[in-house]
């Protein structure tokens, strides 16, 4: 399983290959792309150890939580462009339901609890995204997955 | 004493990826902020409420553990403490 920041390419193929194993019956993907919302691209960085560190924890939890044999998380870091790859998860499963609630459960938590910030990056001007807050509230309006 | 403040997003960019930070001893969190934002522009008002409270877009982390469950800006600070800001997280 592969936990990693980094501001190489994601290598989802491999990622996905690897999941499948005799016991897997469900691999589901979320693959979250620099949207166009109007800006040339995106800049994101990371406090790599804390994020790291969390995005472990987030995985343990998802095991805990859901009958599933894998997790994988990989976001990238550096300079990227509309439709670049951003975040993927991959979550293996005996059955399909299990793979798509642990997918989505370890979405939801990363963009809550991973030190990740992204800035959108455009002619008019670059704008920090804002994120959840210590008071958390419903959605974000962000150029990402 | 000497503490080092690592910071990211909008606090790198007034503050420097990481600084190491020369202190009295006894100095608490608020005196290390007040210290800081002497030197970097716009600092005071990325980390302060015009009341004075810490923004709830300042976040602060002492050795990796949130410093609201330290005192807050009281928490007190000792040799080789790692301070981290940030705004809240933006990932995915």
């Amino acid at each position: 399983m592969m936990i990693h920041i980094g501001p190489e390419d994601i290598p989802l193929e491999e990622i996905i290959r690897t999941a499948k194993r005799p016991e897997v019956g469900a691999v589901v993907t979320f693959l979250g792309i620099v949207r166009d919302d109007g800006i040339d691209g995106m800049e994101v960085e990371a406090y790599e150890e804390m994020a790291l560190a969390e995005l472990d924890r987030i995985r343990e939890e998802a095991m805990d939580r859901f009958d599933i044999r894998s997790v994988d998380i990989v976001h990238r870091v550096g300079r990227l462009s509309i439709g670049g790859d951003l975040v993927a998860i991959v979550c293996a499963a005996p059955h399909r339901q299990a793979a798509f609630d642990g997918c989505s459960f370890v979405i939801e938590e990363l963009k809550r609890r991973s030190a990740i910030w992204k800035k959108e990056l455009s002619a008019k001007g670059d704008r920090w995204v804002s994120g959840l807050g210590r008071r958390p509230i419903d959605g974000d309006q962000d150029s990402g997955g | 004493m000497k503490v080092n403040v690592v910071a990211f997003a909008n606090f790198r960019e007034i503050l420097g990826k990481e600084i190491e930070v020369a202190l009295p001893a006894g100095a608490r969190l608020r005196d290390l902020l007040d210290l800081l934002a002497k030197s970097h522009l716009g600092l005071h008002e990325e980390v302060y409420e015009p009341t004075g409270a810490l923004k709830d877009t300042a976040m602060i982390m002492l050795n990796r553990v949130n410093i609201d469950s330290q005192g807050g800006l009281d928490a007190a600070l000792k040799e080789g403490d790692e301070l981290a800001i940030f705004p809240p997280f933006a990932g995915g």
